[in-house]
């Protein structure tokens, strides 16, 4: 995983190298709604966020390409809750970041934010797939 | 996604529904996943467009929304379903980030019921929808009772309003009247109307009482009830009960009114329909009786405390009974509805009194008082509050008696009716209403003695005569139960034989020392209905007589009782007698009644039953006055009737008058071409026999034969008089005998 690591330039994803990607706290709480594992919801819901990721994320970088903020805070504001209920805290805590920051007057579009946002989506994906392989 | 479909039952509870809008798949497959463990069934719904279309197909107890979502989002699905008929009340959860106050703001703005800021605590998610739905419930009942109340209230007309007063000036405050409130004054629904708009339906007059009456209400901060008469824009006239109690703040202070209005009219009309059927006489629609003392009371008081006259007048139609009896009594009515028109119109009748003015010093509302009403019957009274005199009164009067001087057309004629008029004057006359009315009665009835068609003036001299009559009424009721009426006899006589063939028997009223003849009673008798015991009195008292004589010297005739004919008229005549006879054990013959022929013509109809029963049990009708009536004899051939008598009027002028003896000769061929007996009253010489006896009629009486003597008179008479043949008429009826059988031996005689 350290193979991954953003830019040591990036004090912000420095500090969260070391930590694992998916809380297994947040996963166990997601377990607790399909007790039994009748339904496979934990899966099910992995696949979906595998999914939507994918999507928002393209959709991300094309809306920072084209400068549109609302679609950069839309994209934010889906996956910061949706990643929090996967348990990928980090990920979640950057999405509020950014779309704080599109609240702001001036572009984020080039900051490192936005590419801390980008690095962190690509590890929380990796973690999701593994997950959904080893589950 | 699971099947919605299947409603399942927790208890006895049915699974909330709920609609679940996220745009983020992952969100709203979790609180999906949460909310079904905890018991709620739940639809999915990943777009605002797709919420509302899901609203529109599926009943939904309760909406979770996700605030932020591309397309429409949260705030606006929320803000479409707030203005769509059915889900204005749906209760909405909005969906929202974590310390996002400018979401929950505008979830609000929106309409939303509450917010939840995302997160994994499902517990309290569950909890805060049981709450909304707890709410909605209740919000549901309360709108549920609030829609019955309204009902209730626009079935009876009913709605409530509520003012508050702004600050505390008197200005006008805010004024708000529910939709059925709105109804009671004719407005449209959602129409928006000031206090001062509604004061300005109540008519000018009243509404300077009500302003004056709301005023009063709230400088003393006490409850309103008060009913209003209001003018519909419409123009029609409603009145309106409004009943409203002060509302106060916390400091106590009263900041306003809430009340109910509601329309009372048809309760009005009702009570006022009442009220006049309470005072007014429904066939002339005059006040009636009670409601003439009433303002005549009210006279009384005005006239002590200003010192005027007053004038009652008793005005009564002369013979009305007379043309109840002959036209039927749908024609009388009709008579007294126009007697009352033209009475009414010769004074300043008011139908209304103006009650409240009427106690103000100074005021001259007293004359509202002025009217003429009915007693009843054909009595009617006028009442002048105020007269300078009795010259004022005398006018009045003879305007009255020349306002009924004009025919009046009734059941098909033309009749003339004419009236008397007694008049007393307060406070000569009388001091109280009581008085007045008897002395004017007295007055009236002075008029009547005297002939009719006149007024008179009370005077003290007149009441004596008139206490007369009712001491001499009471102690006629008296009369029988004491036994002071007595039968005397007359007998009836056949001259060519010399025998007594029967006798009438006629009452007397023996009254202390003094015997009251049957002139001065019966009238009364008649007048106050006492005739119908004292005529079945004097049935048995024969039936008794014609045993005790039967008894005592074989009397086999019959006692001839003369009745009224509305004693006829009675269904129960005929066991009546039948009991008499009975009780004494005389046979039904032994009794004859006697009907005066105007008696029989007047109610001819009703009559002739009885006397077909009459005549079947073998009691023989005989026809008094005959002559006397102006109807045509023809009826007399279709009548059970066995005797006509021929009245005294024409005995008396028989010899003096050839008119007499033609008449009776008419009566005598008639009676014998129908087999009718016939004989002659108030035969008082020999002259009278002789003729009467040439002209074919040999039963009489008369002072000629004997006065109507007491019973045991009867017998003596007979043993003294009749059987040793010594009275001068029994002399001359030989002859008579004689000269008749030499007449008819005759060969000129006519057979």
């Amino acid at each position: 995983m350290k193979s991954h690591a953003a830019p040591a330039a990036h004090p912000v994803v420095e500090s969260r190298l070391d930590r694992a990607t998916l809380d297994e706290a947040a996963l166990a709480r997601l377990g607790e709604l399909d007790p039994a594992g009748a339904t496979g919801l934990v899966a099910r819901v992995l696949k979906t966020y595998s999914l939507s990721l994918e999507r928002l994320v393209d959709d991300f970088e094309q809306a920072r390409a084209e400068g549109r903020h609302d679609v950069l805070r839309r994209v934010a504001h889906t996956l910061k809750s949706s990643s929090a209920s996967v348990g990928a805290t980090e990920f979640a805590a950057l999405c509020v970041q950014v779309e704080a920051a599109t609240h702001a007057p001036q572009t984020p579009e080039s900051s490192a934010l936005l590419d801390a946002l980008l690095l962190e989506s690509q590890r929380v994906a990796r973690a999701v797939q593994a997950r959904l392989a080893t589950g | 996604m699971q099947s919605n479909a299947d409603t399942a039952v927790i208890g006895l509870e049915v699974r909330p529904r709920v609609l679940l809008v996220d745009d983020d798949q992952v969100n709203l497959m979790l609180t999906a996943a949460a909310l079904r463990e905890r018991g709620f069934e739940v639809v999915e719904a990943d777009s605002g467009e797709r919420a509302l279309e899901l609203l529109e197909q599926r009943p939904t107890d309760v909406l979770v929304l996700d605030a932020v979502m591309p397309g429409r989002d949260g705030f606006e699905v929320c803000r479409t379903l707030r203005a769509t008929e059915g889900l204005e009340h749906l209760p909405v959860l909005m969906l929202t980030g974590l310390d996002d106050n400018e979401s929950i703001n505008r979830a609000f703005e929106a309409g939303a019921s509450d917010f939840f800021a995302k997160s994994q605590q499902w517990s309290l998610l569950a909890g805060r929808l049981h709450y909304l739905l707890r709410a909605a419930r209740t919000r549901q009942e309360l709108e549920r009772s609030k829609a019955k109340l309204a009902r209730a209230q626009d079935l009876a007309r009913m709605g409530s309003f509520d003012w508050r007063s702004q600050g505390s000036g008197t200005g006008p405050g805010s004024f708000s009247l529910s939709p059925e409130g709105l109804r009671v004054f004719g407005l449209p629904n959602a129409a928006l109307v000031s206090l001062r708009q509604l004061l300005r339906m109540v008519p000018g007059a009243e509404r300077h009482g009500l302003m004056r009456i709301l005023r009063d209400v709230m400088n003393t901060a006490s409850v309103l009830t008060t009913d209003v008469p209001v003018t519909l824009r419409d123009g029609r006239s409603r009145i309106v009960h409004a009943e409203a109690e002060p509302e106060y703040n916390e400091h106590g202070q009263c900041v306003g009114y809430a009340g109910i209005v509601q329309d009372v009219t048809d309760r009005r009309i009702a009570e006022d329909r009442i009220r006049h059927l309470a005072n007014f006489d429904a066939l002339t629609g005059l006040p009636n009786r009670r409601q003439l003392i009433w303002r005549a009371e009210r006279a009384l008081d005005a006239a002590r405390r200003i010192g005027h006259q007053v004038a009652l007048l008793m005005i009564d139609v002369d013979r009305f009974k007379v043309i109840n009896d002959t036209l039927g009594h749908a024609a009388g009515d009709d008579l007294l509805v126009e007697v009352a028109r033209r009475l009414r119109s010769c004074v300043r009748h008011s139908d209304q009194v103006m009650e409240g003015a009427l106690e103000s010093i100074g005021s001259r509302s007293h004359r509202t008082l002025e009217a003429v009403g009915r007693l009843g019957g054909d009595e009617f009274v006028a009442l002048l509050p105020e007269v300078g005199g009795e010259q004022d009164a005398e006018r009045v009067a003879d305007r009255m008696l020349e306002s009924m001087r004009d025919p009046i057309f009734v059941g098909g004629q033309e009749c003339f009716v004419t009236g008397s008029v007694g008049i007393a004057l307060f406070p000569r006359d009388g001091a109280s209403v009581a008085d007045l009315l008897r002395n004017s009665d007295v007055a009236m009835y002075s008029v009547k003695s005297a002939g009719r068609n006149a007024l008179a003036l009370y005077t003290p001299h007149l009441s004596g005569r008139g206490r007369e009559k009712l001491e001499l009424e009471s102690a006629l009721h008296k009369a029988i139960e004491r036994n002071e009426l007595v039968l005397h006899y007359q007998p009836k006589i056949d001259v060519r034989s010399a025998r007594m063939v029967g006798v009438e028997a006629l009452m007397r009223w023996q009254r202390g020392g003094t015997l009251v003849p049957p002139g001065d009673f019966i009238p009364l008798a008649e007048e106050t209905g006492l005739i119908i015991p004292l005529s079945e009195w004097a049935l048995r008292e024969a039936a008794r007589q014609a045993k005790v004589w039967s008894l005592s010297f074989g009397f086999a005739d019959s006692v001839a009782v003369n009745l009224p004919n509305r004693l006829f008229e009675r269904s129960d005549l005929v066991e009546h007698i039948h009991q008499a006879v009975s009780t004494y054990g005389v046979p039904h013959r032994s009794i004859q009644l006697e009907i005066t022929e105007t008696g029989l013509m007047r109610d001819l109809q009703n009559v002739i039953p009885s006397l077909h029963r009459l005549n079947e049990i073998g009691v023989e009708i005989s026809i008094d006055d005959f002559g006397t009536g102006y109807s045509s004899l023809a009826y007399l051939t279709t009548l059970p009737i066995s005797e006509v008598k021929i009245d005294r009027s024409f005995v008396r002028d028989l010899g003096i008058t050839p008119q007499s003896s033609a008449v009776v000769t008419a009566i005598i061929a008639l009676a014998r071409s129908l087999g009718l007996r016939v004989i002659a009253e108030g035969v008082e010489n020999l002259r009278q026999m002789e003729v009467l006896h040439r002209l074919g009629c040999g039963v009489m009486q008369g002072f000629l034969f004997s006065r109507p003597i007491p019973p045991d008179d009867l017998e003596t008479w007979l043993k003294t008089t009749v059987l040793p043949r010594r009275a001068p008429w029994i002399g001359q009826a030989n002859a008579l005998e004689v000269s008749e059988n030499q007449r008819r031996l005759s060969p000129g005689a006519v057979a």
